[in-house]
């Protein structure tokens, strides 16, 4: 009982990933600054943000559903938490069972699901729009990662995240087999994120804040926390979808190789919102249908075709 | 680039297009100007454009002259290898001339213009709405001098 | 889907300075949009009448806070024209040297907003970097970084000294190495290209119909520099490169901002080459006799036109400034139609608003 909450509370639960959040959030800042010559934040910068936040004064816009302004943070937050909990990290399980795969992708699309109602629920404009541009975004992003994802299981022989990390141990590191696929993931998790150039749904110089416009202190707090959040399990899966690598006795070492992969994740995200221009939502819809669905089916059909 | 446009060439044929005796206007040191009446504003235009191949008109400046406090004058200015313009007189109390943004639409921005800032009326187009001023804007044109306003 | 309509402006994060418009939009296309100006107008032609001309260099300065200078020498042109006073040749050059600094840094100030509205952030900041040293460069002429109050009716109202022309000198072939960096990036990049290439296309006709100047006109095709075509001293001795494209499309303008820049920068090299000795200014009388008087300059955005009348007071009786994004925003309507919303950033950064000069 305990050590249940204790792993929901501290470790792999909310502390941890809060803090693994804000530590790759200011990574990430600071790779981006020194891409574009600036100096970037001090390392307590996410955390002072949040604080800020949390401290500012909650509005509620007139005419909007109070209860579900609330909520819908908080939903998200919660969501992409539990989706933590069934990732291993560094090797170390804390809760698995076969199929976590499936839930862990099902839970990672509750915040995208959310943005869209909030940004329906909303009475502003830009939010509408911005909730709009989401749910496009996602048709556009979200098949082909699946599709990208089922790689590695196949491959392992199971849908458990555990088993398939547990998989590479023998056979080495899925990347090796399938780079493709782990591009396509990549992708498909910027698009998750929401993160430059995949941005669109709350690209500031079309539609502001995007769905998120209208929130404000706390409410806006549990949101950054959300995508913070979302971006650490986010890694964390492709990590051990993907680079394996983790066969070594001594847990340090096991330790130090998953947080250099971790870094390398966050290292080829900001490269990739450094370098890349915001798409169009119907250039994504293109690229997403015309270019990565048939690019993951070919990668998963030679996967198949491995096994046999 | 295009070649310098010959005045006279272009008052002689808007005076033929009209039927109207027309005068330069020399006041201006650097460029030449045509007194149009403001009722052959059209037609004048109607000759730049088809043939003189002329279309570019760089702003209307609107003046009221202390020598001549009872009317606007308009500057129709335009460019065509070298600057000249058209210039027309209106009646202060309601002073009135046909809109051309039929003929060219980017005069729409100068016409609001001078109808915010010295009341001109242009007549044959949609309305004018405020472009510059404050929507309760409500002390009147505000290049207009009145005997109040006058030190 | 159903018509909505949504406000940009006048505060909105893609404009730096307040314009208002109504966009008309059906799921992600637009339909059209209407436009209000007016939020900073500070009514400065009329101000103008009300001051000295000596006070009306220093007042017309604030017309702009990018161009600032352009339209004090266009304004000291016209007095000069109707004092009959001449600018000492070396005036000339440094005022030229200026206006030419300052196009440089404009178009990269542009380019970076352009990067920054298609969320390219990378490319912003490192053109923004470059443009720092632009300014740098402008402060060491002038001591100022925007306004240089650095003309006077009558020419420059400072010398340079050897060591400040050697200065520059220096920097602006550092910036010219600098630049062109960042400049290649911009003309090669696939993912600026795909946002920019084929938006909006306005044809050379539609230009001429809504009276376009500056870069807008010339990224369709339409050869017009003022610089050439109505050249004050020194650019009658300057060769000027007039650079146009046909294509008018978002990334025309794009490519003609870049290829200015590189122009404008050689233009510095020329100017600061051939700077002649002597004097910078003639003394000026404070009363200018009557007369009317029409000058027009190549700002960074396009034609801008002075048209001033004195009664012989020492106060100009009627100051008209047009400034280029007045016509340039005249497009602007036309432009909001049959594009996509996550276009209308690109639309409104081709035009290079200068909202404080439309306004005045």
């Amino acid at each position: 009982m305990l050590r249940g909450i204790l792993s929901l509370l501290i470790f792999p639960g909310l502390a941890f990933q809060v803090l693994c959040g804000l530590i790759f959030e200011w990574i990430d800042r600071k790779l981006l600054a020194r891409f574009q010559r600036r100096v970037g934040p001090p390392w307590y910068q996410p955390a002072a943000d949040l604080v800020k936040l949390f401290s500012k004064e909650d509005l509620m816009p007139e005419g909007v559903y109070d209860l579900v302004e609330v909520l819908l943070p908080l939903i998200s937050l919660s969501a992409v938490l539990t989706a933590g909990l069934y990732i291993p990290i560094a090797g170390f399980t804390s809760f698995s069972f076969e199929g976590d795969l499936i839930v862990i992708q099902f839970l990672m699309s509750v915040p995208t699901l959310a943005y869209y109602l909030a940004g329906i629920a909303s009475v502003g404009i830009y939010s509408f729009l911005g909730g709009g541009r989401s749910i496009l975004q996602y048709f556009s992003y979200e098949v082909p990662l699946l599709i990208a994802i089922s790689g590695p299981a196949v491959m392992a022989g199971s849908w458990s995240v555990a088993q398939i990390s547990q998989a590479q141990l023998g056979m080495g590191p899925f990347v090796i087999f399938q780079p493709l696929g782990f591009i396509l993931a990549v992708v498909g998790l910027i698009g998750k994120l929401k993160r430059d150039p995949l941005d669109i749904p709350s690209a500031s110089t079309e539609v502001v804040g995007g769905s998120l416009t209208e929130f404000s202190g706390a409410k806006l707090g549990f949101w950054q926390l959300t995508m913070n959040v979302q971006a650490v399990v986010g890694i964390f899966l492709l990590v051990n979808l993907y680079l394996g690598w983790l066969n070594f006795t001594a847990p340090l070492v096991v330790v130090g190789i998953f947080l250099l992969e971790c870094l390398l994740m966050v290292l080829v995200l900001s490269g990739a919102s450094a370098i890349f221009a915001r798409l169009r939502i119907d250039q994504l819809a293109g690229l997403g249908w015309k270019i990565l669905v048939p690019l993951s089916l070919l990668q998963l059909g030679f996967v198949i075709l491995m096994g046999v | 680039m295009v070649d310098e446009i010959q005045i006279d060439a272009l008052l002689a044929k808007i005076a033929d297009e009209t039927g109207c005796q027309l005068e330069r206007y020399s006041g201006i040191l650097n460029e030449e100007a045509i007194i149009i009446p403001a009722d052959q504003l059209r037609a004048a235009i109607g000759v730049l454009q088809t043939d003189f191949d002329c279309f570019h008109l760089s702003t209307i400046t609107a003046q009221q002259r202390e020598t001549h406090p009872g009317e606007i004058e308009l500057l129709y200015q335009f460019w065509h290898g070298q600057g000249f313009a058209l210039l027309l007189r209106l009646p202060i109390p309601a002073p009135e001339v046909t809109s051309i943004i039929d003929l060219i639409p980017g005069a729409d921005f100068y016409e609001r213009e001078v109808a915010e800032m010295f009341g001109v009326t242009f007549t044959g187009r949609a309305e004018t709405p405020r472009l510059l001023l404050p929507g309760d804007w409500d002390q009147g044109p505000p290049f207009i001098r009145s005997e109040e306003t006058d030190e | 889907m159903n018509k909505i309509s949504i406000p940009i402006g006048p505060h909105h994060p893609l404009l730096k300075e307040p314009l208002s418009m109504r966009i008309d939009i059906s799921g992600e296309r637009v339909l059209g949009g209407t436009l209000r100006l007016g939020y900073v107008h500070r009514g400065i032609e009329k101000m103008a009448q009300q001051r000295t001309y000596i006070q009306d260099v220093h007042l017309i300065e604030r017309i702009c806070g990018i161009c600032s200078h352009v339209h004090t020498s266009t304004f000291c042109l016209a007095v000069e024209k109707l004092l009959e006073i001449e600018v000492p040749p070396r005036g000339q050059y440094i005022r030229a040297l200026l206006c030419e600094l300052e196009r440089v840094h404009s178009h990269l100030l542009w380019l970076g907003i352009l990067a920054k509205h298609v969320g390219l952030d990378t490319v912003f900041m490192h053109t923004w970097h470059d443009r720092e040293l632009a300014l740098d460069i402008m402060e060491g002429i002038s001591g100022g970084r925007v306004s240089h109050a650095a003309n006077q009716i009558g020419g420059m109202r400072f010398d340079l000294s050897p060591e400040q022309e050697e200065l520059v000198r220096l920097n602006v072939e550092k910036l010219k190495s600098q630049v062109n960096g960042v400049l290649d990036v911009i003309e090669n990049e696939p993912a600026l290209r795909a946002r920019t290439q084929g938006v909006a296309p306005v044809s050379a006709d539609m230009i001429r119909a809504y009276c376009v100047v500056g870069p807008v006109a010339r990224a369709s095709g339409v050869d017009v520099d003022m610089r050439r075509d109505d050249p004050w001293p020194p650019y009658d001795q300057l060769d000027v490169r007039v650079i146009t494209r046909p294509e008018g499309d978002a990334f025309a303008r794009t490519l003609i901002r870049v290829l200015e820049t590189r122009e404008s920068l050689r233009l510095c090299e020329v100017l600061l080459e051939n700077m002649p000795d002597g004097p910078v200014a003639v003394r000026s009388p404070r009363k200018v006799p009557a007369g009317e008087v029409v000058t027009r300059s190549e700002a960074p955005r396009g034609e801008v036109l002075y048209y001033l009348r004195s009664d012989g007071s020492d106060k100009p009786a009627r100051v008209k400034v047009r400034t280029p994004t007045l016509a340039v925003l005249s497009l602007l309507p036309e432009q909001l139609s049959a594009i996509h919303v996550a276009d209308i950033p690109v639309v409104l950064a081709g035009i290079d608003l200068c909202i404080a000069c439309a306004d005045r």
